[in-house]
């Protein structure tokens, strides 16, 4: 850890800069400006010129997701979360897409913690999000589903929930 | 009130065309200003109504100059600040003060043209850095920085021209009791703002506008410069929470600094009594002596003159400031001489910022060829 450089410095009327130079000699500088959107710079080591990515904020975090080694899919995406310091807790949350076999029942009537283990954290419906949703919630169609469990909550989720 | 709304309405269109462009929306405005007013059409004369919204533009750019001026970080990093700053007011400063004496200007008149000519303008500045992705090099922090020192030589200059008329032991002493009690307020008062600001509604909105507008007719009231005190204020409240004023503030500036600029262009009479030698002269050295000026930052900051020559290429535009400092105490032919110097190198700035790193490219490779073309074993 200590020999990666991390420098941040805020930039009077732009921004804040994080710098990152990593052991081969590269350098990566991130801006988050103050007109929201965020500016990512690589520089290879002995190049003179770097080149840039503008990002949105989503963009952005979705690039984290990527950098933090979450798996990501086409349209669903599942972040794994390692607590090193609770002997190596791993939680994974990942998003799911209600398809219609289950549209119209509740989380009860699909006994998921009973069948998988896994818990329904939040469900996303037209961009509102039901944080928490009691064992009455009823999926409609369209919903996106967070589920937090271990990683093999998550697959027996797949298989026997997402297929009923 | 029918002219008001006209320039509303071109200022929307130009915005528009500026921003598809990507090339900064200051010259237009004064442009847009200039056809409709006395010069051009004649449609848009300057009112009360006009008059009341260009002072609030001035206003909120100056405290929202404030909000950004944040001293501790200048204390923390004085040779960074000091070193590019010093070379840029002495050379530029020193031009611009010298070139207006020499064409006819009085001392008094050649100071604030001089000083128009060295600010640059901030906000063309930094946004270009943003939109043309250059803000990872190195010269783009000694940019900044030096914009940053400008900043405080803009309050020093704002300070000297308004004492200059007044008995200055009641001037210092009425400025320091009103500095002193908007630190007092925002250093005791600090939870409260915090709480204010932190509220969803109409609030926060409305308590900026109401600090900024009370704040400077105390100042009126008092008879001292309301710039300084406003930029005070941006300053003392900048200790609490920026972020959220600078949110609640950016609305009123992005609004009113148009108007500003438009009206500015508007006064402007470029049809009769324009010395166009006069004119020119100040615009093409504008130029040239930021050429020099970023040269000897470039060498003596990163002992290299191509990052002196990226640094011209960055910090040719002039703005909001110098325009500022016209509209402030500028009789009207340095009104015109500003704004033209303003166009001119706002244009030409905008188009060196985004083209420098082709410019650089050129001249690395012609050194390349030079060093190839050059075989010292062949005794030609």
């Amino acid at each position: 850890m200590s020999a990666m450089a991390l420098r941040s410095v805020n930039l009077p009327g732009v921004g804040t800069k994080y710098e990152i130079e990593t052991d081969k000699g590269d350098t990566i500088a991130i801006f988050f400006t103050k007109t929201g959107t965020i500016q990512m710079y690589t520089l290879q080591k002995g190049c003179q010129t770097p080149s840039a990515a503008v990002m949105t904020p989503v963009e952005a975090r979705r690039l984290g997701n990527i950098l933090t080694g979450a798996i990501i899919e086409a349209d669903q995406e599942s972040v794994e979360i390692a607590f090193s310091a609770l002997a190596d807790l791993r939680v994974t949350i990942h998003t799911f897409y209600i398809p219609e076999s289950i549209t119209g029942k509740t989380i009860e009537d699909l006994r998921i913690r009973a069948k998988t283990g896994a818990t329904i954290i939040a469900v996303c419906r037209h961009d509102k999000n039901i944080i928490n949703p009691p064992p009455t919630f009823a999926f409609q169609a369209g919903d996106a589903a967070l589920v937090i469990g271990e990683s093999d909550q998550i697959i027996k989720f797949e298989r026997e929930i997402m297929v009923e | 009130m029918e002219g008001f709304i006209i320039a509303l309405f071109v200022c929307v269109v130009l915005a528009l065309i500026s921003k598809y462009l990507s090339i900064p929306s200051i010259p237009f405005y004064i442009i847009a200003g200039v056809i409709l007013g006395k010069t051009g059409l004649g449609i848009v004369h300057s009112d009360e109504v006009s008059q009341f919204f260009s002072n609030m533009g001035l206003l909120f750019l100056l405290f929202f100059m404030g909000l950004e001026l944040k001293l501790d970080r200048i204390i923390a990093n004085p040779s960074k600040v000091l070193t590019g700053g010093l070379i840029g007011l002495t050379v530029d400063m020193g031009i611009g003060f010298s070139a207006a004496y020499l064409l006819g200007f009085t001392l008094m008149e050649s100071f604030i043209v001089g000083a128009a000519f060295y600010i640059t303008s901030t906000a063309i500045i930094i946004t270009s850095l943003i939109e043309n992705r250059k803000l990872m090099s190195r010269e783009a922090e000694t940019i900044i920085w030096v914009t940053v020192f400008e900043d405080m030589v803009l309050i020093i200059i704002l300070a000297v021209l308004s004492a200059s008329d007044q008995n200055l032991l009641l001037f210092l002493v009425k400025i320091a009791l009103a500095l002193a009690f908007i630190y007092a307020l925002s250093f005791y008062g600090r939870e409260f703002l915090v709480s204010v600001l932190e509220r969803n509604d109409e609030i926060p909105i409305l308590f900026t506008f109401a600090a900024v507008l009370t704040t400077a007719s105390i100042a009126i009231y008092l008879e001292i410069p309301e710039t300084l005190i406003v930029i005070a204020l941006g300053a003392a409240f900048a200790t609490t929470d920026p972020d959220a004023f600078e949110q609640h503030a950016r609305p009123f500036r992005d609004v009113f600094m148009v108007m500003f600029f438009v009206f500015f262009g508007v006064t402007i009479d470029f049809a009769s009594g324009v010395d166009w030698f006069v004119v020119a002269v100040i615009c093409s050295l504008a130029i040239v002596s930021k050429l020099i000026s970023s040269m000897i930052i470039g060498i003596v900051i990163h002992g290299s003159s191509l990052s002196g020559l990226e640094i011209w290429a960055n910090m040719i535009s002039r703005g909001e400031f110098s325009i500022a400092l016209a509209v402030l105490y500028g009789s009207p032919i340095i009104a015109t001489t500003i704004a033209a110097m303003v166009i001119v190198t706002s244009i030409v700035g905008a188009f060196t910022a985004k083209y420098s790193t082709w410019m650089r490219r050129g001249i690395i490779d012609r050194s390349r060829r030079k060093a190839l073309m050059y075989r010292p074993h062949t005794n030609r």
